[in-house]
Protein backbone atom coordinates (compact mmCIF):
# COMPACT_ATOMS: atom_id res chain seq x y z
CA UNK A 1 0.00 0.00 0.00
CA UNK A 2 1.24 3.26 -1.08
CA UNK A 3 1.18 6.45 1.12
CA UNK A 4 -1.09 7.54 -1.42
CA UNK A 5 -3.50 4.71 -1.65
CA UNK A 6 -3.92 5.48 2.27
CA UNK A 7 -4.49 9.15 1.75
CA UNK A 8 -7.17 8.23 -0.92
CA UNK A 9 -9.06 6.04 1.54
CA UNK A 10 -8.98 8.28 4.05
CA UNK A 11 -10.54 10.92 1.66
CA UNK A 12 -12.83 8.77 0.54
CA UNK A 13 -14.31 7.88 4.21
CA UNK A 14 -14.47 11.76 5.07
CA UNK A 15 -16.19 12.19 1.77
CA UNK A 16 -18.72 9.28 2.94
CA UNK A 17 -18.54 10.94 6.51
CA UNK A 18 -19.83 14.98 5.34
CA UNK A 19 -22.43 12.78 3.33
CA UNK A 20 -23.95 11.10 6.48
CA UNK A 21 -23.67 14.32 7.87
CA UNK A 22 -25.41 16.13 4.97
CA UNK A 23 -28.49 13.22 5.71
CA UNK A 24 -29.01 14.21 9.23
CA UNK A 25 -28.37 17.71 8.84
CA UNK A 26 -31.10 17.65 6.29
CA UNK A 27 -33.54 15.61 7.53
CA UNK A 28 -35.73 17.95 9.26
CA UNK A 29 -36.16 20.17 5.57
CA UNK A 30 -38.38 17.61 4.93
CA UNK A 31 -39.95 16.18 7.70
CA UNK A 32 -39.62 18.79 10.49
CA UNK A 33 -43.47 20.20 9.91
CA UNK A 34 -45.07 16.79 9.62
CA UNK A 35 -43.24 15.90 12.70
CA UNK A 36 -44.17 18.81 14.19
CA UNK A 37 -47.96 18.13 13.16
CA UNK A 38 -47.64 14.31 14.24
CA UNK A 39 -48.93 13.82 10.83
CA UNK A 40 -45.97 11.20 11.28
CA UNK A 41 -44.51 10.00 14.40
CA UNK A 42 -40.57 10.96 14.36
CA UNK A 43 -39.33 7.25 13.50
CA UNK A 44 -41.88 6.95 10.60
CA UNK A 45 -40.90 10.08 9.01
CA UNK A 46 -37.18 9.73 9.44
CA UNK A 47 -37.89 5.99 8.13
CA UNK A 48 -39.70 7.31 5.18
CA UNK A 49 -37.01 10.33 4.67
CA UNK A 50 -34.52 7.89 4.56
CA UNK A 51 -35.72 5.41 2.08
CA UNK A 52 -36.63 7.96 -0.24
CA UNK A 53 -33.35 9.64 -0.32
CA UNK A 54 -31.84 6.39 -0.68
CA UNK A 55 -34.40 5.83 -3.87
CA UNK A 56 -33.53 9.69 -5.23
CA UNK A 57 -29.20 8.70 -4.55
CA UNK A 58 -29.74 5.30 -6.81
CA UNK A 59 -31.97 7.75 -9.50
CA UNK A 60 -29.22 10.29 -9.95
CA UNK A 61 -27.03 8.74 -12.81
CA UNK A 62 -25.68 11.67 -14.32
CA UNK A 63 -22.56 12.12 -13.13
CA UNK A 64 -21.90 15.47 -10.74
CA UNK A 65 -18.29 15.02 -11.45
CA UNK A 66 -17.82 18.96 -12.02
CA UNK A 67 -19.51 19.41 -8.14
CA UNK A 68 -16.15 21.61 -7.62
CA UNK A 69 -16.30 24.11 -10.34
CA UNK A 70 -18.96 26.19 -8.94
CA UNK A 71 -16.70 27.56 -6.52
CA UNK A 72 -12.84 26.76 -7.51
CA UNK A 73 -10.51 25.92 -10.00
CA UNK A 74 -9.07 22.11 -9.56
CA UNK A 75 -10.58 20.94 -12.04
CA UNK A 76 -10.48 21.05 -16.13
CA UNK A 77 -14.17 21.37 -17.95
CA UNK A 78 -14.41 18.52 -18.89
CA UNK A 79 -14.23 16.81 -14.78
CA UNK A 80 -10.77 15.81 -15.15
CA UNK A 81 -8.58 17.16 -11.99
CA UNK A 82 -5.78 19.58 -13.28
CA UNK A 83 -2.88 18.54 -14.51
CA UNK A 84 -0.59 20.25 -12.21
CA UNK A 85 -2.39 19.08 -9.04
CA UNK A 86 -2.36 15.49 -9.82
CA UNK A 87 1.77 14.97 -10.62
CA UNK A 88 2.75 13.66 -7.71
CA UNK A 89 0.29 10.63 -7.61
CA UNK A 90 -2.47 12.86 -6.73
CA UNK A 91 -1.20 14.54 -3.48
CA UNK A 92 -1.73 17.70 -4.07
CA UNK A 93 -5.66 17.30 -4.79
CA UNK A 94 -5.93 14.50 -2.32
CA UNK A 95 -4.75 17.15 -0.01
CA UNK A 96 -7.59 20.24 -1.05
CA UNK A 97 -10.40 17.50 -1.00
CA UNK A 98 -9.37 16.59 2.38
CA UNK A 99 -8.82 19.60 4.04
CA UNK A 100 -12.41 21.05 2.30
CA UNK A 101 -14.28 17.98 3.51
CA UNK A 102 -12.74 18.05 7.29
CA UNK A 103 -13.63 21.91 7.36
CA UNK A 104 -17.15 21.19 5.93
CA UNK A 105 -18.06 18.02 8.42
CA UNK A 106 -16.17 20.61 11.43
CA UNK A 107 -18.93 23.12 10.50
CA UNK A 108 -21.61 20.60 10.34
CA UNK A 109 -21.26 18.97 13.04
CA UNK A 110 -20.82 22.08 15.03
CA UNK A 111 -24.40 23.66 14.01
CA UNK A 112 -25.90 20.29 14.95
CA UNK A 113 -24.82 20.76 18.27
CA UNK A 114 -26.14 23.91 18.53
CA UNK A 115 -29.43 22.87 16.64
CA UNK A 116 -29.03 25.37 13.91
CA UNK A 117 -29.86 24.13 10.21
CA UNK A 118 -27.13 24.92 7.98
CA UNK A 119 -26.69 24.51 4.32
CA UNK A 120 -24.40 20.96 3.70
CA UNK A 121 -23.57 22.00 0.26
CA UNK A 122 -22.61 25.72 1.68
CA UNK A 123 -20.31 23.86 4.19
CA UNK A 124 -18.82 22.08 1.60
CA UNK A 125 -18.16 24.94 -0.62
CA UNK A 126 -17.01 26.73 2.28
CA UNK A 127 -14.63 23.98 2.92
CA UNK A 128 -13.26 23.69 -0.38
CA UNK A 129 -12.79 27.54 -1.06
CA UNK A 130 -10.42 28.09 2.44
CA UNK A 131 -8.70 24.62 1.71
CA UNK A 132 -7.98 26.27 -2.21
CA UNK A 133 -7.23 29.40 -1.40
CA UNK A 134 -4.87 28.06 1.15
CA UNK A 135 -3.05 25.91 -1.46
CA UNK A 136 -3.51 27.33 -4.54
CA UNK A 137 -4.16 31.28 -3.12
CA UNK A 138 -6.98 33.88 -4.00
CA UNK A 139 -7.03 33.09 -7.56
CA UNK A 140 -7.77 29.45 -6.79
CA UNK A 141 -10.93 30.39 -6.30
CA UNK A 142 -14.05 31.38 -8.86
CA UNK A 143 -15.16 34.08 -7.09
CA UNK A 144 -17.85 35.41 -9.24
CA UNK A 145 -19.56 34.40 -12.25
CA UNK A 146 -18.71 35.85 -15.93
CA UNK A 147 -21.74 38.03 -17.47
CA UNK A 148 -25.16 36.80 -16.96
CA UNK A 149 -24.20 33.15 -16.21
CA UNK A 150 -24.68 32.30 -12.30
CA UNK A 151 -21.62 31.08 -11.01
CA UNK A 152 -18.36 31.47 -8.67
CA UNK A 153 -19.22 32.46 -4.99
CA UNK A 154 -21.39 34.76 -5.82
CA UNK A 155 -23.87 33.45 -8.30
CA UNK A 156 -23.67 29.95 -6.73
CA UNK A 157 -23.66 30.94 -3.03
CA UNK A 158 -24.07 34.51 -1.80
CA UNK A 159 -26.63 35.71 -4.19
CA UNK A 160 -28.77 32.42 -3.55
CA UNK A 161 -28.58 32.39 -0.12
CA UNK A 162 -29.95 35.92 0.15
CA UNK A 163 -32.93 35.34 -2.53
CA UNK A 164 -34.30 31.93 -1.72
CA UNK A 165 -35.40 31.80 1.75
CA UNK A 166 -37.28 35.20 1.00
CA UNK A 167 -39.02 33.64 -2.11
CA UNK A 168 -39.63 30.51 -0.05
CA UNK A 169 -41.04 32.51 2.62
CA UNK A 170 -43.44 34.95 0.37
CA UNK A 171 -44.92 32.21 -1.04
CA UNK A 172 -45.76 29.91 1.52
CA UNK A 173 -47.27 33.04 3.18
CA UNK A 174 -49.54 33.37 0.38
CA UNK A 175 -50.35 29.51 0.33
CA UNK A 176 -50.48 29.54 4.49
CA UNK A 177 -53.08 32.95 3.98
CA UNK A 178 -55.34 31.72 1.45
CA UNK A 179 -55.44 27.76 2.84
CA UNK A 180 -56.80 29.00 6.31
CA UNK A 181 -58.97 31.57 4.86
CA UNK A 182 -60.76 28.73 2.58
CA UNK A 183 -60.76 26.11 5.56
CA UNK A 184 -61.78 28.97 8.63
CA UNK A 185 -65.23 27.36 9.13
CA UNK A 186 -63.64 23.72 10.09
CA UNK A 187 -63.55 22.64 13.05
CA UNK A 188 -59.92 22.40 14.13
CA UNK A 189 -59.32 18.92 14.57
CA UNK A 190 -60.80 17.90 10.81
CA UNK A 191 -58.22 20.30 9.25
CA UNK A 192 -55.50 18.93 11.17
CA UNK A 193 -56.73 15.02 10.10
CA UNK A 194 -57.78 16.69 6.46
CA UNK A 195 -54.46 17.99 5.61
CA UNK A 196 -52.43 15.28 6.78
CA UNK A 197 -52.07 12.86 3.84
CA UNK A 198 -51.27 16.32 1.65
CA UNK A 199 -48.38 16.91 4.20
CA UNK A 200 -46.82 13.74 4.43
CA UNK A 201 -47.43 13.66 0.27
CA UNK A 202 -45.14 16.81 -0.13
CA UNK A 203 -43.00 15.97 2.85
CA UNK A 204 -41.90 12.42 0.40
CA UNK A 205 -41.06 15.00 -2.52
CA UNK A 206 -39.03 16.61 -1.24
CA UNK A 207 -37.26 13.82 0.52
CA UNK A 208 -36.79 12.21 -2.86
CA UNK A 209 -35.33 15.46 -4.85
CA UNK A 210 -32.84 15.94 -2.32
CA UNK A 211 -31.25 12.03 -2.28
CA UNK A 212 -31.13 12.63 -6.27
CA UNK A 213 -29.72 16.32 -5.61
CA UNK A 214 -27.32 15.92 -2.55
CA UNK A 215 -25.82 12.28 -3.00
CA UNK A 216 -25.08 12.93 -6.59
CA UNK A 217 -22.27 16.08 -5.04
CA UNK A 218 -20.56 13.11 -2.59
CA UNK A 219 -20.36 10.76 -5.32
CA UNK A 220 -18.53 13.84 -7.30
CA UNK A 221 -16.15 14.32 -4.95
CA UNK A 222 -15.41 10.55 -4.00
CA UNK A 223 -15.11 9.92 -8.26
CA UNK A 224 -12.94 13.21 -8.18
CA UNK A 225 -10.14 11.92 -5.65
CA UNK A 226 -10.77 8.47 -7.65
CA UNK A 227 -9.26 9.84 -11.13
CA UNK A 228 -6.39 12.54 -9.15
CA UNK A 229 -4.93 9.15 -7.62
CA UNK A 230 -5.44 7.07 -10.84
CA UNK A 231 -8.07 4.59 -9.84
CA UNK A 232 -10.68 5.67 -12.51
CA UNK A 233 -10.25 7.25 -15.76
CA UNK A 234 -13.94 7.85 -16.91
CA UNK A 235 -15.52 11.19 -16.78
CA UNK A 236 -18.99 10.27 -17.55
CA UNK A 237 -19.71 7.21 -15.20
CA UNK A 238 -18.74 6.55 -11.72
CA UNK A 239 -17.94 3.19 -10.24
CA UNK A 240 -20.57 1.11 -8.49
CA UNK A 241 -19.27 1.01 -5.47
CA UNK A 242 -18.93 4.70 -4.88
CA UNK A 243 -23.06 5.42 -5.82
CA UNK A 244 -23.69 2.11 -2.98
CA UNK A 245 -21.77 3.79 -0.57
CA UNK A 246 -22.70 7.17 -1.26
CA UNK A 247 -26.55 6.53 -0.97
CA UNK A 248 -26.10 4.25 2.02
CA UNK A 249 -24.30 7.15 3.79
CA UNK A 250 -26.71 9.83 2.95
CA UNK A 251 -29.29 7.67 3.65
CA UNK A 252 -28.22 6.25 6.94
CA UNK A 253 -27.48 9.62 7.99
CA UNK A 254 -31.22 10.90 7.52
CA UNK A 255 -32.07 7.61 9.38
CA UNK A 256 -30.68 8.85 12.23
CA UNK A 257 -31.92 12.13 12.57
CA UNK A 258 -31.00 15.27 13.32
CA UNK A 259 -33.17 15.33 16.05
CA UNK A 260 -31.75 18.70 17.25
CA UNK A 261 -32.63 20.51 14.20
CA UNK A 262 -35.72 18.76 13.43
CA UNK A 263 -36.65 20.03 16.64
CA UNK A 264 -35.59 24.00 15.94
CA UNK A 265 -36.95 24.26 12.40
CA UNK A 266 -40.30 22.00 13.49
CA UNK A 267 -41.21 23.28 17.38
CA UNK A 268 -38.69 26.28 17.71
CA UNK A 269 -39.60 28.85 14.67
CA UNK A 270 -43.24 28.53 14.90
CA UNK A 271 -46.21 26.36 16.03
CA UNK A 272 -46.66 24.66 12.84
CA UNK A 273 -49.76 23.14 12.25
CA UNK A 274 -51.10 20.46 9.62
CA UNK A 275 -52.96 23.14 7.07
CA UNK A 276 -49.80 25.36 7.71
CA UNK A 277 -47.34 22.65 7.05
CA UNK A 278 -48.53 21.65 3.78
CA UNK A 279 -48.27 25.09 2.78
CA UNK A 280 -45.10 25.12 3.97
CA UNK A 281 -43.68 22.20 2.40
CA UNK A 282 -45.42 23.05 -1.22
CA UNK A 283 -44.00 26.19 -0.83
CA UNK A 284 -40.29 24.52 -0.89
CA UNK A 285 -40.52 21.88 -3.44
CA UNK A 286 -42.22 24.50 -5.68
CA UNK A 287 -39.27 26.87 -5.33
CA UNK A 288 -37.01 24.04 -5.42
CA UNK A 289 -37.88 22.21 -8.49
CA UNK A 290 -38.74 25.48 -10.21
CA UNK A 291 -35.03 26.73 -9.21
CA UNK A 292 -33.39 23.50 -10.75
CA UNK A 293 -35.07 23.91 -13.96
CA UNK A 294 -33.83 27.87 -13.62
CA UNK A 295 -30.63 26.54 -12.39
CA UNK A 296 -30.32 28.37 -10.17
CA UNK A 297 -28.15 26.71 -7.07
CA UNK A 298 -30.01 26.81 -3.64
CA UNK A 299 -29.96 25.68 -0.51
CA UNK A 300 -32.74 23.74 0.73
CA UNK A 301 -32.36 24.20 4.09
CA UNK A 302 -32.69 27.72 3.41
CA UNK A 303 -35.89 27.62 1.44
CA UNK A 304 -37.05 25.06 3.75
CA UNK A 305 -36.77 27.87 6.59
CA UNK A 306 -38.13 30.45 4.78
CA UNK A 307 -41.11 28.29 3.97
CA UNK A 308 -41.86 27.63 7.64
CA UNK A 309 -41.45 31.09 8.61
CA UNK A 310 -43.47 32.17 5.93
CA UNK A 311 -46.09 29.95 7.09
CA UNK A 312 -46.36 31.31 10.39
CA UNK A 313 -46.51 35.24 9.00
CA UNK A 314 -49.71 33.28 6.49
CA UNK A 315 -51.54 32.04 9.96
CA UNK A 316 -52.92 35.09 12.32
CA UNK A 317 -52.60 34.52 15.46
CA UNK A 318 -49.33 32.51 15.03
CA UNK A 319 -45.46 33.80 16.53
CA UNK A 320 -42.45 34.06 14.81
CA UNK A 321 -39.62 33.10 17.53
CA UNK A 322 -37.25 35.96 15.08
CA UNK A 323 -34.48 35.62 18.26
CA UNK A 324 -34.70 31.72 16.86
CA UNK A 325 -34.75 32.93 13.12
CA UNK A 326 -32.13 35.78 13.80
CA UNK A 327 -29.82 32.40 14.84
CA UNK A 328 -30.31 30.82 12.19
CA UNK A 329 -29.74 33.49 9.80
CA UNK A 330 -26.13 34.35 11.19
CA UNK A 331 -25.18 30.62 11.10
CA UNK A 332 -25.85 30.85 7.63
CA UNK A 333 -23.97 34.12 7.02
CA UNK A 334 -21.00 32.74 8.51
CA UNK A 335 -20.86 29.52 7.49
CA UNK A 336 -18.91 29.78 4.29
CA UNK A 337 -16.39 31.68 5.33
CA UNK A 338 -16.12 29.52 9.38
CA UNK A 339 -16.00 26.34 7.01
CA UNK A 340 -13.64 28.56 4.47
CA UNK A 341 -10.91 28.54 7.52
CA UNK A 342 -11.41 25.88 9.24
CA UNK A 343 -10.81 24.58 5.70
CA UNK A 344 -7.72 26.49 5.66
CA UNK A 345 -6.08 25.68 9.01
CA UNK A 346 -6.66 22.08 8.13
CA UNK A 347 -4.79 22.18 4.73
CA UNK A 348 -1.76 24.21 6.89
CA UNK A 349 -1.69 21.60 9.56
CA UNK A 350 -1.64 18.69 6.76
CA UNK A 351 0.80 20.75 4.70
CA UNK A 352 3.53 21.38 7.69
CA UNK A 353 3.48 18.12 9.05
CA UNK A 354 3.71 17.24 5.26
CA UNK A 355 3.33 13.61 3.57
CA UNK A 356 1.06 10.75 5.01
CA UNK A 357 1.27 12.39 8.25
CA UNK A 358 -0.38 15.37 7.51
CA UNK A 359 -3.52 13.91 5.91
CA UNK A 360 -4.03 11.56 8.69
CA UNK A 361 -3.22 13.96 11.14
CA UNK A 362 -5.89 16.49 10.05
CA UNK A 363 -8.43 13.43 9.65
CA UNK A 364 -7.72 12.32 13.78
CA UNK A 365 -8.31 16.19 14.28
CA UNK A 366 -11.75 15.87 12.79
CA UNK A 367 -12.37 12.86 14.34
CA UNK A 368 -11.55 14.45 17.88
CA UNK A 369 -13.88 17.48 16.92
CA UNK A 370 -16.48 15.59 16.37
CA UNK A 371 -15.91 12.82 18.84
CA UNK A 372 -16.16 16.17 21.66
CA UNK A 373 -19.37 17.64 20.08
CA UNK A 374 -20.85 14.74 20.24
CA UNK A 375 -19.94 14.02 24.18
CA UNK A 376 -20.71 17.97 24.99
CA UNK A 377 -24.29 17.08 22.81
CA UNK A 378 -24.94 14.03 25.47
CA UNK A 379 -25.53 17.04 28.47
CA UNK A 380 -28.70 18.02 26.70
CA UNK A 381 -30.08 14.84 24.63
CA UNK A 382 -32.64 15.39 21.66
CA UNK A 383 -33.92 12.31 20.41
CA UNK A 384 -37.05 11.16 18.94
CA UNK A 385 -38.75 10.52 22.87
CA UNK A 386 -38.40 14.84 23.15
CA UNK A 387 -38.45 16.16 19.58
CA UNK A 388 -41.52 17.40 20.12
CA UNK A 389 -41.19 18.72 24.05
CA UNK A 390 -42.69 22.53 24.24
CA UNK A 391 -40.04 24.90 23.04
CA UNK A 392 -38.93 26.87 25.81
CA UNK A 393 -35.37 28.65 26.13
CA UNK A 394 -33.81 31.85 26.12
CA UNK A 395 -35.18 32.79 22.60
CA UNK A 396 -38.54 31.78 23.22
CA UNK A 397 -40.88 34.66 22.43
CA UNK A 398 -44.18 33.18 22.64
CA UNK A 399 -45.74 34.79 25.08
CA UNK A 400 -48.47 35.50 22.95
CA UNK A 401 -52.53 34.24 23.68
CA UNK A 402 -51.28 31.24 22.39
CA UNK A 403 -49.47 29.84 25.46
CA UNK A 404 -48.37 26.67 26.20
CA UNK A 405 -51.17 24.69 25.33
CA UNK A 406 -50.88 25.67 21.63
CA UNK A 407 -53.28 23.38 20.06
CA UNK A 408 -56.02 24.34 22.33
CA UNK A 409 -55.08 27.96 23.02
CA UNK A 410 -54.48 28.45 18.67
CA UNK A 411 -58.65 27.32 17.77
CA UNK A 412 -59.64 31.00 16.76
CA UNK A 413 -56.03 31.25 14.67
CA UNK A 414 -57.73 30.95 11.84
CA UNK A 415 -60.55 32.98 11.69
CA UNK B 1 -23.85 43.28 -11.25
CA UNK B 2 -24.58 41.27 -14.63
CA UNK B 3 -25.03 38.75 -11.51
CA UNK B 4 -27.10 40.06 -9.78
CA UNK B 5 -29.30 40.71 -12.46
CA UNK B 6 -29.24 37.63 -13.36
CA UNK B 7 -30.45 36.44 -10.38
CA UNK B 8 -33.08 38.73 -10.33
CA UNK B 9 -34.58 37.46 -13.47
CA UNK B 10 -34.38 33.92 -12.45
CA UNK B 11 -36.31 34.95 -8.61
CA UNK B 12 -39.55 36.49 -10.47
CA UNK B 13 -39.76 33.87 -12.12
CA UNK B 14 -39.39 31.17 -9.56
CA UNK B 15 -41.91 33.67 -7.54
CA UNK B 16 -44.25 33.36 -10.32
CA UNK B 17 -44.57 29.70 -10.62
CA UNK B 18 -43.55 29.13 -6.88
CA UNK B 19 -46.84 31.10 -5.69
CA UNK B 20 -48.75 29.35 -8.50
CA UNK B 21 -48.16 25.20 -7.88
CA UNK B 22 -46.34 26.42 -4.47
CA UNK B 23 -49.28 28.34 -2.97
CA UNK B 24 -52.30 26.98 -5.47
CA UNK B 25 -52.01 23.49 -4.86
CA UNK B 26 -52.47 23.63 -1.16
CA UNK B 27 -55.23 25.74 -1.64
CA UNK B 28 -56.65 23.93 -4.12
CA UNK B 29 -56.39 21.01 -1.40
CA UNK B 30 -58.06 23.22 0.69
CA UNK B 31 -60.77 23.73 -1.49
CA UNK B 32 -61.66 19.65 -1.88
CA UNK B 33 -61.00 19.15 2.32
CA UNK B 34 -63.98 21.90 2.96
CA UNK B 35 -65.63 20.19 0.08
CA UNK B 36 -66.16 17.14 1.97
CA UNK B 37 -67.55 18.88 5.02
CA UNK B 38 -70.45 20.46 3.17
CA UNK B 39 -73.52 19.45 4.65
CA UNK B 40 -71.69 18.01 7.68
CA UNK B 41 -71.73 19.42 11.14
CA UNK B 42 -69.60 21.44 13.35
CA UNK B 43 -67.13 21.71 10.64
CA UNK B 44 -66.30 18.67 9.82
CA UNK B 45 -68.14 15.70 7.79
CA UNK B 46 -70.30 13.83 10.16
CA UNK B 47 -69.12 10.42 10.64
CA UNK B 48 -70.53 7.85 9.13
CA UNK B 49 -72.52 9.37 6.49
CA UNK B 50 -71.15 10.53 2.56
CA UNK B 51 -70.81 14.06 1.90
CA UNK B 52 -72.96 15.41 -0.75
CA UNK B 53 -72.56 14.33 -4.64
CA UNK B 54 -71.44 18.34 -5.37
CA UNK B 55 -69.07 17.96 -2.40
CA UNK B 56 -67.41 14.76 -3.55
CA UNK B 57 -67.10 15.67 -7.59
CA UNK B 58 -65.58 19.32 -5.98
CA UNK B 59 -63.47 17.47 -3.50
CA UNK B 60 -62.20 14.72 -6.09
CA UNK B 61 -61.97 16.65 -8.74
CA UNK B 62 -58.85 19.07 -6.34
CA UNK B 63 -57.31 15.97 -4.62
CA UNK B 64 -57.15 14.76 -8.15
CA UNK B 65 -55.47 17.71 -9.47
CA UNK B 66 -53.03 17.74 -6.80
CA UNK B 67 -52.21 13.88 -6.96
CA UNK B 68 -51.37 14.27 -10.50
CA UNK B 69 -49.43 17.47 -9.82
CA UNK B 70 -47.28 15.71 -7.42
CA UNK B 71 -46.68 12.81 -9.85
CA UNK B 72 -45.24 14.79 -11.99
CA UNK B 73 -43.20 16.13 -10.10
CA UNK B 74 -41.91 12.58 -8.84
CA UNK B 75 -41.69 12.47 -12.73
CA UNK B 76 -39.06 15.57 -13.29
CA UNK B 77 -37.29 14.77 -10.13
CA UNK B 78 -36.34 11.10 -11.64
CA UNK B 79 -36.13 12.48 -15.74
CA UNK B 80 -33.54 14.81 -14.12
CA UNK B 81 -32.03 11.84 -12.54
CA UNK B 82 -31.68 9.67 -14.97
CA UNK B 83 -29.87 12.60 -16.93
CA UNK B 84 -32.72 13.99 -19.28
CA UNK B 85 -33.24 17.87 -19.50
CA UNK B 86 -37.12 18.94 -20.01
CA UNK B 87 -37.74 21.76 -21.08
CA UNK B 88 -41.20 23.51 -21.43
CA UNK B 89 -42.16 25.12 -25.49
CA UNK B 90 -45.66 26.74 -24.10
CA UNK B 91 -46.77 23.50 -21.52
CA UNK B 92 -45.64 20.48 -23.72
CA UNK B 93 -42.29 19.27 -22.19
CA UNK B 94 -39.72 18.18 -24.79
CA UNK B 95 -36.97 15.48 -23.57
CA UNK B 96 -33.28 15.92 -24.21
CA UNK B 97 -30.28 14.08 -22.61
CA UNK B 98 -27.92 16.14 -20.57
CA UNK B 99 -24.53 16.20 -21.26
Amino acid sequence: MTPEFILLSLVVVTALAFDFTNGFHDTANAMATSIATKALSPKAAVTLSAILNLVGAFLSVEVALTVTNAVIRIQNPDGTPRADLVADGGYALLLILMAGLAGAITWNVLTWRLGLPSSSSHALFGGLVGATVASLGWAGVKWIGEGTKLDGVVGKVVLPALISPLVAMVVAMIGTRLVFWITAKLSRRYQESGFRWGQVATASLLSLSHGTNDAQKTMGVVTLALIGSGYWTSTTEIPLWVKFACALAIASGTYIGGWRIIRTMGRGLVEVFSPQGMAADSASAAVILTSSQLGFALSTTHVCTGSIIGSGLGRKGATVRWLVAARMGLAWIVTLPAAGLVGAAMWWTAHLIGGLGGGAAIFAIMCAVAAYLWWHSKQDPVSHDNVNDEWNDGADTSTDNEGVDAPAGVAGGAN
Amino acid sequence: MDQVLAALDATWRILLIGILLGAGLPTLFAVGVRALAWGGTDGAPTPGVRPPLRGRIVAYAAFGIDIIAVLLGIAYIVLHGLGINVTFNGVIPIFTPKH
